[in-house]
C-alpha cells in the first residue's frame, strides 16, 4: 500500500490538473442551469424530469471524464514513453497499474461528488420555485443513483486500463472502450430484443443471438447500475438488489484491473 | 489600414451571414418534412440507442410533441393538424412513455389530445398501460373510465375503470359515487357533466380547461332541453315534435345556444343534437 498510495496520488493530482476536467464541469455547470428552463415547459412532473436531467448530466460528464482524462492518465505515460522512467524504479508493473487505477478510481470519486452537489443544488432550488410539482419525489434515492452511477465510470476506467495495457495508442484504447460501453450498456436491451425479436419485427439469425449472449456475457452489464427511473418516480428497490449490484461491479473492476496487471507484466516495450 | 480592413471583412462576412441564414431559412421550409409518413423508431430500439439516457429521452420526445402540438395553434390552414401529425404526435408519446412508463405527463397530455385527434382508441390503450405502472394514480384509470363513457358510451368498461381509481389511495370519493351513478344508463348528460367537472378540476393546463368549460356549457344547455322535453312527455304523454314544440308549450324560454355556433335541435327518436361540428354527434 505504501508504494501504490504515492502513485495514486499523482495519478490523482496529475487528474486534476488536466484542463480538459474544466471544460466537462463548465458543460455540466451550463446542462444543470438549463435544467431550470426546460423544467418550467413541464405541466405536472417537474421533479422527475428535473432529477432525469441532473442525474443524467452528472453521469454523461462522469463518462466524458473516463474518455478524456482518464485513458490519458494511463496512456499518456504508454504515449510519451515516460512509462520508462516508471518502470526503472522498484515498483513492479501490477504494482504500477494497480497505483494508477486506484489514482483514477479517486479522481472520478472526487469529480463525481463535485458534480453531485451542483445536481443536488439544482434540483433544490427547481424544487424551491415548483414546490407542488414534486409528487414522488426522495432524497435519499437520487443520493443512492448519483453513488450508484459512480461504479459503472470506476469499472469503464478498468476496462480502459486493461484495454492499455496491451494496445500501442490511447486512440485505440479510446475507440475500446466506448466500443465496450455502448456493448455493456446495450447487451441486456440487445438480449430481450433477440429473445423476442417480434417485438421490433426483426428476424435475428441464429449466429446473431449466439454472438450477442457471448457479448451479454463477456462484457459489463452497465445496466444494472442504472437507477434514474428508481430514483425519479421513486419506485422501491430491495437493499439486496443495491448490495448485490455493488459487488458485481467491485468484482468486474477487481477481474479487469488483475487482467490488465497481468498483460501489462507481460508486455514488451521496445 | 490593416485594423479597418479587418473590420470591414467583419462587417462583410456578419452581413453575409445573416443574408445566407434568411435564405436558407426560407429554403429549409420549403424542404420536403416527411408528410404523411408519422414514422418512429420502434421502443426496443429506442432503449438501445439511448444507452444510460431513457429518463432524459422521453423527457425530450415529450417535450417534442407539446412544442409540436402547440406550433400548430398559429396555423390558419384547417384542419388545424393533419391525421398523420396526430398519428405522429400519438407515437412520440407512446415512445416517450415506453422510454419512461411511469412518466405522467405523456398520459396527461396524450389524454388532451382524444377530442381532436379522434384518437381515443388508440390513447386509451396507452392510458390504460400506464394505469399498469403507474399503479398508486387514480387519474389515469380515471381518463379510461371517462373515455369510455364519453367516447364509446360503453357503460359497463366505464364502471370497471371508475371503481378501479376509486380503490387509489389519492382516489376522490367522487369517483365511486359516479362509478355507482353510471348504472342509470338515461342520465347521460348529468354523468358526463359530473366526468367533466372532475376532469376540469384536475386540470392544469389553462387550454384544456377552456376545452372543458364549453363542453360543460354545451351540456348544461342539452340538458336543459333534455328535461324540457321530460316535462313535456309527462305533460303531453308525447314526444316533443320538434325544439319549438318545447317553446310553445312554456316549457323553454328560447332555445338554449350552442356555445360551438350551432342549433340545438330533437331528432326523429327525441334525442337532443347540434348542427354544430362537434365530436359530440353520438350523444345518445
Amino acid at each position: 500500500m505504501t508504494t501504490l498510495w504515492p502513485i495514486a496520488l499523482i495519478t490523482f493530482k496529475e487528474g486534476i490538473r488536466n484542463r480538459a476536467i474544466y471544460g466537462i464541469f463548465l458543460m455540466a455547470l451550463m446542462l444543470l442551469i438549463a435544467n431550470f428552463l426546460l423544467c418550467s415547459m413541464i405541466p405536472r412532473e417537474v421533479g422527475k424530469v428535473a432529477v432525469d436531467i441532473a442525474l443524467s448530466t452528472v453521469y454523461f460528464s462522469g463518462l466524458l471524464l473516463v474518455f478524456f482524462v482518464g485513458i490519458n492518465l494511463m496512456a499518456k505515460d504508454l504515449d510519451r514513453k515516460t512509462i520508462y522512467m516508471v518502470i526503472s524504479r522498484p515498483i513492479s508493473r501490477p504494482q504500477y497499474i494497480v497505483g494508477k487505477f486506484f489514482g483514477m478510481a479517486l479522481l472520478i470519486i472526487a469529480a463525481m461528488v463535485f458534480l453531485s452537489i451542483f445536481a443536488i443544488l439544482s434540483i433544490f432550488l427547481i424544487k424551491l420555485s415548483y414546490p407542488g410539482y414534486f409528487p414522488r419525489f426522495s432524497w435519499p434515492m437520487v443520493l443512492l443513483a448519483l453513488a450508484l452511477s459512480t461504479l459503472p465510470l470506476i469499472l469503464l476506467s478498468a476496462l480502459s486500463f486493461l484495454f492499455a495495457s496491451f494496445t500501442s495508442s490511447s486512440f485505440i484504447t479510446l475507440v475500446l472502450t466506448m466500443i465496450a460501453y455502448i456493448i455493456g450498456r446495450s447487451s441486456y436491451d440487445v438480449k430481450a430484443l433477440v429473445e423476442s425479436p417480434e417485438a421490433a419485427g426483426i428476424h435475428p439469425s441464429p449466429v446473431t443471438v449466439k454472438l450477442v449472449h457471448v457479448a451479454y456475457y463477456l462484457f459489463p452489464n452497465l445496466s444494472v447500475f442504472d437507477i434514474k427511473t428508481q430514483a425519479a418516480h421513486n419506485l422501491p428497490l430491495a437493499p439486496s438488489y443495491i448490495l448485490w449490484a455493488v459487488l458485481y461491479g467491485v468484482v468486474y473492476t477487481s477481474l479487469a484491473v488483475a487482467c490488465a496487471a497481468v498483460f501489462f507484466r507481460r508486455r514488451e516495450f521496445p | 489600414m490593416r485594423r479597418l480592413l479587418v473590420i470591414a471583412v467583419l462587417i462583410f462576412l456578419t452581413t453575409v451571414h445573416v443574408f445566407s441564414l434568411g435564405k436558407v431559412t426560407e429554403g429549409f421550409k420549403l424542404l420536403p418534412t416527411g408528410e404523411d409518413s408519422a414514422f418512429m423508431i420502434p421502443a426496443p430500439i429506442l432503449k438501445i440507442v439511448t444507452l444510460d439516457f431513457h429518463g432524459i429521452a422521453s423527457d425530450y420526445l415529450f417535450l417534442n410533441s407539446i412544442v409540436f402540438e402547440g406550433s400548430t395553434y398559429v396555423r390558419t390552414e384547417r384542419p388545424r393538424v393533419k391525421p398523420w401529425e396526430w398519428n405522429w404526435l400519438f407515437r412520440s408519446l407512446d415512445a416517450s412513455t415506453s422510454l419512461d412508463p411511469y412518466f405522467f405527463d405523456p398520459y396527461y397530455f396524450a389524454n388532451g389530445l382524444t377530442w381532436d385527434s379522434l384518437m381515443v382508441e388508440e390513447i386509451n390503450h396507452l392510458l390504460e398501460q400506464g394505469s399498469k405502472y403507474r399503479d398508486w394514480d387514480s387519474l389515469l384509470p380515471f381518463y379510461v373510465g371517462f373515455n369510455y363513457f364519453y367516447f364509446f358510451q360503453d357503460n359497463l368498461n366505464a364502471r370497471k375503470w371508475l371503481l378501479e381509481a376509486s380503490r387509489k389511495p389519492d382516489a376522490p370519493s367522487l369517483y365511486a359515487s359516479l362509478a355507482v351513478k353510471l348504472s342509470y344508463e338515461k342520465k347521460y348528460t348529468e354523468n358526463a357533466i359530473s366526468f367533466l367537472e372532475e376532469l376540469s378540476r384536475r386540470t392544469e393546463d389553462e387550454a384544456l380547461k377552456k376545452k372543458y368549460k364549453d363542453r360543460l356549457i354545451f351540456l348544461h344547455q342539452v340538458l336543459k332541453v333534455e328535461n324540457a322535453a321530460e316535462a313535456y312527455k309527462k305533460t303531453f304523454d308525447n314526444k316533443p315534435a320538434d325544439i319549438q314544440a318545447l317553446i310553445r308549450a312554456g316549457m323553454l324560454h328560447e332555445i338554449p345556444v350552442d356555445p360551438y355556433g350551432g342549433q340545438l335541435y330533437l331528432d326523429f327518436g327525441g334525442k337532443v343534437k347540434s348542427t354544430s361540428d362537434l365530436h359530440l354527434e353520438s350523444l345518445p
